[in-house]
């Protein structure tokens, strides 16, 4: 989660512990190992090895190729002279929602496990922000930050 | 603008309920249960094969089948034990704990832990249906060949064969998609402050064991295919008459099945010293020194494989070479055995049922890996192989050092998974019932070896009989003696003592910090590890 001044920005997304760098490395190395088997044991003759490791290192590339579209998926706020703006970013998707600053209302629904929602809305219509991304505990300060922001629109 | 809460908004306990949640779940506890419910089934079914083996080798002579049928039960059973109960078994533990020790609300790849796990029971049917079709006239039963498929008699066998080779594909298939899982969501997914240093020893058992299984699967697949197209498509890869060397299969089959053996045991060996360190009530000991241990076994497993085969002939330079690399592996697990013990020495302990199968298994598996050690000698090899003694030496090691291992994490998260206690007494009977009738299976069996006894015969020499009837008697009592542990752990499903969060006193660990049993989506908000 972050926050900037002026127009006042809150992030909530995915914790990545592995780096996009990190990801290249990983791949390389399992490139690495499973053709440098593959190709040693097609050198003494058992080249129908090689199709079976080129399929594996597929099934590699696609699953990393999946997590990583999705490694930039966040929910954003921001809070912008008479609007409160919530974006949805999933993929190459964005939602956004949009409500008038004087009108927005920050909701905390509890949850049956005694945890919050924080939904954002107006007139009937609710969204919810940061899902999975972020803690109860960031949940509640956000709520609280944004009730102050939001109503500091002089 | 004003802050209101509102009660009873719970959209994240929603699943599909009855047969469509079991089909169609990507939800990490619901697969981990498919997987180990899989596991405990054919671990019956394999014991029960075993049972009718025990049962025509209790006198010489052949009272009960014929021999083919017998080399045919042989064959299933260890392919069965090896990988439709003991590799799910630690599958399904990964599935139920890595997402729960590390902080992430699932695996990374849901789906294709679903798909995953739904290769399973098509294998298992591709297997044990050869079985049936002889009952009705088609072909001549499963393959007789042992687990290891070695030509010529595999490319000479019957359908089994080919049903074999096609349900290794689809095991294959499904480790891969397991390890593709576990080592993205390891990396990936880890709550933040979880560095790779503090991660719990059961995940660096099973991204060693993810990296061993894609280094050596698509070997194993190879071979099976080249097999396969031997048989039917007019190739001589391992024919020597039209050019092919047999041999190469022996040294294919076994790049793959030597790290199989460490496959099976590294999950055991990460999450027997969180078991240790629980009932000691002290931290574990060495933590950085069994993590380096792991990975240097993990290196090793692919690089000796050719101990298997010593007397096949190999020049000498590389008969060396194979034994003193096999010998080097006991280095690093004498590191593991050390940081176990010291991990209780002067510790608090007590000893319920998953402490209790703990310590019997450091003691029988520590007398399968000296064993191996004999073995691991060409000279003395050159008299052990393919006998009896091998036959115990790897039953000390999977079944003690595999199956007790699985018989301890099973007590061990229970009550975690399902918010019951199990029946302490129950559990305990069964270990001392396991333990005992497991030696008494296996130390005559010792003896057999030493005597002489070949393996994979259903006919035997009057001088191996009376060691073979104890063998027998206790295998009987072995197998029985699980019907307690079914009943043990459907009973605990079922209802008894509820569990608390933490379970064990002293246990620690981001998975005790969640309800017993934990919420059908867990951490959907990230915990923080300090």
């Amino acid at each position: 989660m972050s926050e900037l001044n002026q127009d006042v920005v809150v992030i909530a997304k995915n914790n990545n512990s592995l780096s996009p760098k990190g990801f290249i490395w990983l791949f390389a190395s399992i490139v690495a190992i499973t053709l440098t088997v593959a190709l040693g044991v097609s050198v003494v003759g058992a080249w129908f090895v090689l199709p079976f490791a080129g399929l594996e290192i597929l099934a590699f590339a696609w699953a990393f190729h999946v997590v990583i579209l999705h490694y930039e998926d966040h929910d954003s706020i921001t809070i912008n002279g008479e609007h409160v703006i919530i974006e949805k970013h999933r993929y190459k998707q964005v939602e956004k929602f949009t409500f008038q600053r004087y009108w927005a209302k920050v909701i905390l629904r509890s949850n049956q496990d005694g945890s919050h929602a924080l939904m954002i809305g107006s007139h009937g219509k609710e969204v919810e922000f940061g899902q999975r991304f972020i803690s109860e505990e960031q949940r509640l300060h956000i709520a609280t930050r944004l009730r102050l922001q939001i109503k500091n629109n002089d | 603008m004003s802050t209101t809460t509102v009660a009873h908004h719970d959209e994240h306990a929603d699943h599909p309920t009855g047969i469509m949640r079991w089909l169609t779940t990507t939800n990490h506890k619901d697969i981990g249960t498919m997987y180990l419910t899989f596991s405990l089934i054919m671990f019956l079914v394999g014991g029960s094969m075993i049972l009718g083996i025990r049962a025509e080798l209790f006198q010489p002579g052949l009272q009960l089948m014929k021999p083919d049928f017998f080399n045919q039960l042989i064959g299933v059973h260890a392919l069965i034990m090896i990988f439709a109960a003991l590799m799910p078994a630690a599958t399904g533990f990964a599935n139920w704990m890595i997402p729960l020790q590390i902080g992430a609300p699932d695996m990374a790849l849901p789906r294709l832990n679903n798909w995953g796990f739904w290769l399973l029971p098509p294998s298992a049917i591709l297997l044990t249906l050869p079985f049936t079709l002889a009952l009705f006239g088609i072909g001549d039963g499963a393959l007789a060949t042992g687990w290891t498929f070695y030509p010529p008699l595999s490319v000479q066998g019957g359908i089994g064969v080919d049903f074999a080779i096609f349900a290794v594909h689809l095991l294959g298939i499904s480790s891969v998609l397991g390890s593709i899982n576990i080592i993205v969501t390891l990396f990936n997914m880890r709550a933040p402050g979880m560095t790779l240093m503090k991660m719990p020893m059961f995940a660096w058992g099973w991204l060693i064991t993810a990296f061993l299984l894609i280094a050596t699967i698509p070997v194993l697949a190879g071979a099976v295919t080249m097999l396969l197209t031997d048989r039917h498509f007019g190739t001589h890869f391992f024919d020597a008459a039209g050019g092919g060397d047999p041999i190469m299969f022996q040294h294919l089959f076994w790049f793959f099945g030597h790290p199989e053996v460490y496959i099976l045991l590294l999950p055991v060996w990460g999450f027997i010293p969180q078991i240790l360190q629980t009932f000691s009530r002290k931290p574990m000991y060495g933590y950085k020194a069994q993590v380096y241990s792991l990975w240097a076994i993990g290196a090793l497993a692919v690089v000796v494989w050719a101990h298997h085969f010593f007397t096949a002939g190999m020049p000498v330079p590389a008969l060396l070479y194979f034994m003193y690399s096999t010998m080097a592996i006991s280095l690093p697990l004498a590191v593991l055995f050390f940081c176990w013990i010291k991990t209780m020495w002067r510790g608090s302990m007590s000893f319920e049922t998953p402490m209790l199968f703990t310590v019997g298994w450091i003691i029988l598996f520590g007398i399968g890996g000296l064993t191996g050690l004999v073995l691991a000698d060409v000279a003395a090899d050159a008299q052990y192989h393919n006998s009896y003694f091998v036959v115990a030496h790897f039953h000390y090691t999977l079944f003690a050092g595999g199956i007790m291992g699985i018989m301890a994490g099973v007590y061990y998260w229970l009550p975690k998974m399902t918010g019951h206690m199990y029946n302490e007494k129950l559990g305990k009977l069964h270990f001392w019932l396991t333990a005992i009738s497991f030696n008494l299976t296996f130390i005559p069996q010792f003896f057999l070896g030493l005597a002489g006894m070949p393996r994979r015969i259903p006919d035997y020499a009057l001088q191996f009989a009376e060691f073979n009837m104890i063998s027998t008697i206790a295998a009987f009592v072995l197998g029985l003696s699980q019907l307690l542990f079914v009943y043990n752990i459907v009973s605990t499903i079922k209802g008894g003592k509820k569990a608390t969060d933490q379970v064990w006193e002293g246990a620690e660990g981001l998975e005790w910090t969640l309800s017993s049993p934990p919420p059908y989506h867990s951490f959907t908000e990230q915990p923080t590890v300090k």
